[in-house]
């Protein structure tokens, strides 16, 4: 089966820079400590598949996502997602508050690796789905929380990204946008062409949704299988 | 370098769309809108020709274009310096949710601060009509220094880039800096004429790559003098080598930015 995602050896490291004030620690720059986060972990998501991760805080599940987003780039390894699209779905898209939510969409599609021709042709659907009104040609900064969070999790619905990643279960908007949300996101992730990474500390979650499972501890990957192997042993060992 | 070339690729057109959505929203928000781009250098110019003139008593040949290339120069090295000390944090959205080459936000900055500074310059050109100053082939020389004025930019802003992320009080050290460098490049005075030591004449012209493109253009397109093309090479060595620095500088630690902003 094609691989969709192929991470190898893949270690990620903060230089934990701390903020400084030039009175205060005048070339002081080299006292940095490096936190090691992801520990040389090799995996492979096939094309299509819905793979859970699991771990306790501070096991390195959501730096491993935003590895897999682009945001953070490897230290030593490498991450293979062989061309496809990919966004990171629970976080949504920055905008930039000067900007109308039009031209933020415009912009954050492109960020995402769609073409301004695409991003105007699903431009409508993302208007719609966001139902913001009149907003949509306001500044961002405008905008109220439940509005923003709208209209970020409208642009990376609709503009479908060929892997989505999942952090935590979402809950956007109002109670109406709730719903109609997460029923968008079970469509997306019920397209059998899609690879989906949740993270998730809700198993319950992670058993009805997923087909296989990461787990992760303290940066290393202590298990690998399928969500009816994995799951029990991380309940048992998480009691 | 490869991956430096790749992003520019990847990213440009993001770059200059996002750039003239700035350029929009800068608009939309004045009440003058656009006619800032022209009042600005307008009004800045009437301030200096008033203090050469009236305070001091000495003004320079086509006094308005000399003072509009100098303040056009220099304000598009201080607007770009300025804003890449906070660069990453003002958009520290965006930083954080999606990935983009960090020096991709600087190109949106300089876009930006290149348009006005266009506007900026046809003042340059208009007044230069209104002179009548006498056009020489050495015109052209506006071209290669206007690529090194970008170039400069770039390379000081990159490295600002990176430590404003972490130097808090930084924006306050570079806005006394600033000043400085806006008093020795000669914006509203010629450093030739008005500066009686030699040393620090030819150590102001030399030196400070802003005096230096400013008294370069002015002596393209005012005074029918051609480029110091040894310096000129010099300077354009130098800003490339402090962009590489600052890429480097940026690339290697960009995975630390989104956990301190």
């Amino acid at each position: 089966m094609e691989n969709a995602i192929e991470v190898r050896n893949l270690k990620i490291r903060y230089r934990s820079f701390k903020k400084l004030s030039i009175r205060k620690s005048l070339f002081k720059f080299n006292e940095q400590e490096t936190f090691e986060a992801v520990r040389g972990i090799s995996f492979a998501v096939p094309k299509g598949q819905i793979m859970g991760i699991v771990g306790k805080n501070g096991s390195g599940k959501s730096t491993l996502l935003r590895a897999i987003a682009g945001i953070f780039s490897p230290d030593e390894g490498e991450i293979d997602l062989h061309g496809h699209t990919v966004s990171l779905l629970a976080l949504g898209v920055g905008f930039q508050k000067k900007l109308t939510g039009r031209e933020n969409i415009m912009l954050a599609g492109m960020l995402l690796g769609f073409t301004e021709e695409e991003v105007k042709e699903k431009m409508p659907e993302i208007i719609k789905f966001a139902d913001i009104g009149e907003f949509i040609d306001k500044p961002v900064q405008t905008y109220s929380s439940g509005m923003h969070s709208k209209l970020s999790f409208a642009i990376t619905a609709i503009l479908e990204t060929e892997i989505m990643l999942i952090d935590e279960v979402l809950s956007v908007g109002d109670a109406k946008f709730k719903k109609k949300s997460y029923r968008k996101m079970k469509q997306l992730i019920a397209n059998k062409d899609r690879t989906v990474v949740i993270v998730s500390h809700s198993s319950a979650t992670l058993s009805k949704l997923c087909d296989t499972i990461l787990w992760l501890h303290e940066g290393k990957i202590m298990m690998q299988g399928t969500t009816d192997e994995v799951l029990p042993e991380y309940e048992k060992f998480m009691e | 370098m490869k991956r430096f070339i790749n992003d520019c690729k990847k990213y440009y057109k993001y770059a200059i769309y996002s750039g003239k959505a700035e350029l929009k929203s800068d608009i939309a928000q004045s009440h003058l809108s656009w006619l800032w781009w022209i009042l600005d250098p307008l009004l800045f110019m009437l301030v200096y020709t008033f203090v050469a003139l009236v305070v001091f008593g000495r003004a320079e040949q086509y006094f308005s274009a000399f003072i509009f290339i100098g303040y056009t120069s220099y304000k598009f090295f201080e607007k770009t310096l300025k804003g890449s000390v906070r660069l990453v944090a003002a958009n520290k959205s965006i930083v954080k949710k999606v990935y983009i080459p960090k020096h991709i936000l600087l190109f949106r900055k300089m876009y930006v601060n290149g348009f006005t500074s266009a506007v900026s310059f046809l003042l340059v050109f208009c007044t230069m009509a209104i002179y009548r100053v006498p056009l020489t082939y050495h015109v052209i020389g506006f071209i290669p220094l206007v690529i090194l004025l970008f170039l400069i930019t770039f390379g000081f802003s990159t490295i600002l880039m990176h430590f404003g992320v972490f130097v808090e009080d930084l924006s306050n050290l570079i806005s006394v800096g600033l000043r400085l460098v806006f008093y020795m490049s000669g914006v509203f005075y010629s450093l030739e004429k008005r500066l009686d030591s030699e040393l620090l004449r030819t150590v102001l012209l030399k030196c400070n790559p802003i005096a230096f493109i400013i008294d370069q253009m002015r002596n393209a397109l005012l005074y029918g003098k051609g480029i110091h093309w040894k310096l000129y090479f010099i300077w354009v060595v130098i800003s490339i080598v402090l962009a590489v620095v600052g890429l480097r500088l940026i690339y290697k630690n960009e995975n630390g930015y989104v956990k301190v902003i």
